[in-house]
């Protein structure tokens, strides 16, 4: 192995297991009816308290994906505990690859659900890189980075749930 | 623990190899700006025409997600609202505009687990010609009987 790709490896060793940062986040009822007809739902469950509670629900649901994006409506700057590690794991790895002209991908998603996330939920997240490594491919270093956040109830501290994703640069 | 979750279908009428109803949804470009505004994903790849011509793509894509998000809307369709306890997919293909996406939901394991009723599902997004543009699983807790 090239120096450079030694280097490389221990550069990505080196972020598994760092924290990417907490977050809190409001679930509004709002930004869940936009996203719900988004995603082409036509279920009057997530538009109608009334269609919710005849289906058994306390409160209006989220859809499947909604962890990946419930943090662009609902995360509050007044509300975060303002300990974002600096520098972010991910842009000491990414930076360098990306500006080397490496193409991002998203290569795979997992959500993993304790309880369904209810329109009310104040939410808030731990993260962090679980698994940092690079593979050649026909001649092209792919590296990988997996990150996890495990979102629990602020109220009652239960776990809600686990979102997990695979980005990929290619370089 | 779970005790929510819309009743649609229930653990005792399910059967391995059980299809789930197909979605089909010709892509616009109008889902894109939608999807975009609802989620925050402003990648110009996925609305800017001339920005991702420049970046060397036929046209604008979708985001992944979008995919995703609407396998997801199979899903909760077939199993209900609020009974998946995983959902997992890998990225395969970029869907372009005008191309007609179908979900194809497959039950793989019907199985008991802790007292609870749980199936497992192969789900995948494909285009008119069969191309899959994401592949995954997922897991549904069922109530027992309908």
């Amino acid at each position: 192995m090239a120096d450079g790709a030694a280097a490389q490896e221990e550069l990505l060793k080196g972020v598994i297991g760092k924290s990417t940062g907490t977050s809190k986040v409001v679930i509004e009822r709002g930004p869940v009816e936009h996203f719900a007809s988004a995603v082409r739902s036509t279920s009057p469950i997530y538009h109608d308290p009334a269609a919710a509670a005849a289906a058994g629900f306390d409160a209006i649901p989220t859809p499947p994906t909604w962890p990946f994006v419930m943090e662009f409506s609902g995360k509050f700057a007044e509300m975060q505990s303002g300990d974002a590690p600096s520098p972010h794991p991910l842009s000491t790895v990414l930076g360098p690859l990306l500006s080397g002209g490496g193409l991002l991908l998203h290569g795979e998603q997992e959500f993993i659900y304790h309880r369904p996330i209810m329109v009310g939920d104040v939410l808030v997240g731990e993260g962090s890189i679980i698994d940092a490594y690079q593979k050649e491919s026909k001649g092209k270093t792919m590296t990988f980075l997996v990150s996890e956040m495990n979102w629990k109830d602020e109220k009652t501290g239960e776990q809600v749930a686990t979102v997990r994703n695979n980005l990929i640069v290619r370089a | 623990m779970r005790s929510m979750g819309e009743h649609k279908l229930s653990f005792d009428d399910v059967a391995v190899g059980d299809e789930a109803p197909v979605l089909t949804h010709k892509l616009t470009r109008t889902d894109l700006v939608k999807y975009a505004g609802a989620s925050g994903d402003f990648n110009p790849m996925h609305h800017d025409e001339p920005a991702a011509r420049a970046a060397g793509q036929p046209s604008v894509f979708g985001h992944g997600m979008f995919s995703m998000g609407l396998l997801g809307t199979a899903l909760t369709d077939y199993v209900g609202i609020g009974n998946l306890t995983r959902f997992s997919v890998r990225f395969a293909r970029q869907t372009w505009p005008d191309e007609v996406l179908s979900s194809k939901i497959v039950v793989t394991a019907r199985r008991e687990e802790g007292g609870r009723k749980l199936v497992d599902l192969a789900v995948t997004l494909a285009n008119a010609e069969g191309e899959q543009k994401v592949v995954g699983e997922a897991t549904a807790e069922l109530p027992g009987a309908g």
